[in-house]
């Protein structure tokens, strides 16, 4: 067995006493890809920036290929790419700009340098718009470029932090199709994403963390299999008897109002005995049922029942 | 317009001013500035207006080595002239010649007026004699003073002493007339104090000299007074762009990228900074060829104006870095910037010659690097003087700049 291309023992920190993330462990083997997933607040961004060297742990440690991140961060930052949430580019220049800018603070220049560029380009579906301005470009194509510099120096490991955030459906496809390759070329990668689905089809392993702790880790099929269950979405025509308010609270539902009616949606280890009971209520009290949807198990599920809460909330 | 577009009005406006409340420091600063100004140019400026008047005289050193009376009969006129005030002794001792030329060079006054020994003597020997050279005063100056200020006083200088002369020069004729007709000599006639005056034409001739070691033909031409103080007030405006790119880099998250690159923060910020710095130098050297071949003013010892301005570069990137690390956003940076670049150049003399500001504005103005700056150029190009000389300059804008840095550092955050 080879060495964890990641290691990431009891990283803790904290924020004037207030605790971001607590006690984190865990390991990514090479070729992994590797889904960071929690709702907003959970310490997934502070996660990242310190296994990037972009925030110092209060303790714990960071290994990446071996290499402590906090003894030699510069030594194992050659081994990272790190694909940021915000569009980190220089809007003036033109995408090709870019990436020789970046491509020389990784030690690339000449034609090794030319070549990655066309590499990677090409990768990101951007090879023939890489000598237009970036300010020209749309938010796809800068999410693109995004991914092509942090691909540039042919890390061993690319951290991406929400890399289909505000893009169209093609630039999407195209995103997840190059990381599709890179994870088959054998590069590990972590993945921090709101959208479910992506971690579900594209992630081989999968941790789910909240209030700076992990509360799953596993591979979607196993998550789904262990903490899923069925999800019920209701639209009800308003106003909701305190009654029904009440117990459908009592089984775990959010409410949030759509145009004509209140959705509740719900996770159900027994999505059939809950339905009933519901709708028999409902009947009851004369309430008017406008829809109702039985879901099939999915991460989304699983992190409802483990957080408590939606993945957007 | 219908009355949703008031509405939208309405709300853009109230949204901008939300903003802008958010931000209280760039608010605060944007009020402080217009203040800072007002107190600071009024400050600064009272010299350029009050100077000469009867509240705020001109001081001019007096070194009387006159033998005879008549440089105590000009110096009496001078000191009942309104803008002029003559210091005749300090520390209880006559002015020498050497200790006016310190002063003088030290830029502690601004002028001193000099008779020699045989001033007396010479307005006698030319009140007689047709083929006698006219009497001459010296006015010694630092050349680096402003011509505009001088002007004025040389004028009243000149007018005070040649009134006298010629006086002079018109009662020993007449006195001489007298005896030859066998009548008393006319000073036993008429008071020889009494303010009316028989002046016409030229009485004296007032001469101007350096201190001792600057060249003869050093006297400054306005560019070449100009020249330096623009190019520092130019160089100090670097901070602007210098801190904004900073803040720019650090909201579009790509200060982070480069973070995340195997690249140590020290390596980072000579990177950031180098195009800065040498962007100074091509400034300042600009500056100083256009001065030079448009106006053809003397740039002194090369190596001397080369070691200063790469000095006073490092000192403005310096005061660079400490704005972005003390600005949080892009408003904050953009009222401190212009708050250090332009206040600090008021008070440094950059505006208008330190030596016309009050003592205490005099004193605050040694407390900024353009003041340093400005000696430093003027030395070099005005007094002629070479690295042997600049060196304190050169030493004292790098501990600002220093200073500068450490505060930056101190305060700096590389991730927001």
């Amino acid at each position: 067995m080879t060495a964890p291309v990641i290691m990431v023992n009891d990283l803790t920190k904290t924020y004037d006493g207030v605790v971001a993330v607590k006690d984190l462990t865990f390991s990514l083997e090479r070729g992994e890809s590797f889904g960071l997933l929690g709702p907003n607040g959970a310490g997934k961004t502070t996660t990242i920036n310190m296994i990037s060297g972009l925030l110092k742990p209060t303790s714990g440690t960071v290994q990446i290929n071996g290499i402590s991140m906090i003894d030699q961060p510069l030594q194992a930052k050659i081994n990272l790419g790190l694909v940021p949430q915000e569009f980190a580019l220089y809007p003036a220049l033109s995408g090709r700009e870019n990436l020789t800018f970046f491509g020389r603070l990784y030690g690339l220049w000449g034609q090794t340098l030319k070549k990655r560029i066309a590499y990677v380009l090409h990768m990101v579906r951007l090879s023939g718009r890489g000598g237009m301005s970036v300010s020209t470009y749309s938010n796809g194509m800068k999410r693109r470029l995004n991914l092509a510099i942090g691909l540039l120096h042919d890390p061993a490991v690319i951290i991406l932090d929400e890399p289909t955030v505000g893009v169209d459906a093609h630039s999407r496809h195209a995103i997840i199709r190059s990381l599709e390759d890179l994870a088959a070329s054998g590069k590990t990668i972590l993945f921090c994403t709101h959208h479910l689905w992506e971690a579900e089809t594209f992630c081989s392993r999968v941790v789910i963390m909240d209030s700076g702790k992990i509360v799953a880790d596993g591979t979607p099929s196993r998550l789904i299999q262990e903490f899923g269950s069925g999800l019920i979405r209701l639209d009800i025509a308003p106003p909701v008897p305190d009654e029904l308010l009440n117990n459908l609270k009592r089984l775990g539902a959010f409410h949030y109002p759509s145009e004509t009616a209140v959705r509740f949606q719900f996770a159900s280890a027994e999505p059939n005995r809950d339905l009933e009971s519901v709708l028999s209520l409902s009947a009851g009290l004369q309430v008017s049922v406008r829809a109702v949807q039985l879901l099939e198990p999915t991460l989304e599920t699983v992190f409802l029942n483990l957080t408590g809460r939606s993945v957007r909330d | 317009m219908g009355f949703t577009a008031y509405r939208q009005i309405a709300a853009i406006a109230i949204k901008e001013l939300t903003l802008l409340l958010k931000d209280l420091q760039a608010l605060a600063l944007l009020f402080a500035m217009p203040v800072f100004f007002i107190l600071i140019m009024s400050f600064a400026l009272q010299g350029v207006f009050e100077s000469g008047t009867k509240d705020r005289p001109i001081e001019i050193l007096l070194v009387n080595q006159d033998a005879g009376r008549m440089a105590d009969l000009i110096t009496k006129d001078m000191a009942s002239f309104n803008g002029l005030k003559i210091v005749k002794e300090i520390d209880g001792k006559p002015i020498s010649r050497d200790v006016a030329e310190r002063f003088v060079k030290e830029r502690k006054w601004a002028a001193s007026i000099i008779f020699d020994q045989d001033f007396s003597q010479s307005i006698s020997e030319y009140a007689v004699s047709a083929g006698a050279g006219i009497p001459r005063v010296w006015m010694l100056i630092d050349p680096a003073t402003n011509s505009q200020f001088l002007a004025p006083v040389q004028a009243a200088v000149k007018a005070i002493v040649e009134r006298r002369v010629m006086m002079f020069r018109q009662m020993e004729r007449f006195s001489h007339r007298f005896s030859e007709m066998g009548m008393p000599p006319l000073n036993q006639l008429i008071d020889q104090e009494d303010s009316f005056s028989l002046a016409q034409g030229h009485g004296c001739r007032l001469e101007v000299i350096f201190p001792h070691g600057v060249p003869l033909n050093a006297r400054p031409t306005a560019t070449e007074q100009n020249v330096p103080a623009y190019t520092i007030f130019g160089v100090f405006f670097i901070v602007l762009p210098l801190a904004t790119g900073f803040i720019r880099e650090k909201q579009d998250g790509s200060f982070q990228r480069i973070l995340a690159a195997p690249i140590s923060k020290c390596t980072l910020l000579i990177g950031k900074l180098l195009p800065y710095y040498l962007l100074n130098l091509i400034q300042t050297g600009l500056m100083f060829t256009v001065g030079w071949v448009l106006f053809n003013i003397q740039l002194g010892q090369i190596s001397a104006l080369i070691m200063l301005s790469l000095a006073l570069a490092a000192c403005a990137n310096g005061l660079g870095l400490m704005v972005a690390a003390l600005g949080k956003t892009e408003a904050q940076i953009g009222a401190l910037g212009v708050f250090f670049a332009i206040v600090l150049s008021a008070l440094g003399g950059m505006m208008v010659p330190a030596f016309v500001m009050p003592e205490i504005m005099q004193t605050i103005s040694w407390f900024t690097p353009h003041a340093w700056a400005l000696s430093g150029y003027h030395d070099i190009m005005l007094r002629g003087l070479g690295v042997d000389e600049v060196w304190k300059q050169t030493i004292l804008l790098l501990s600002f700049g220093g200073f500068f840095f450490v505060i930056a550092l101190w305060r700096f955050r590389f991730t927001e």
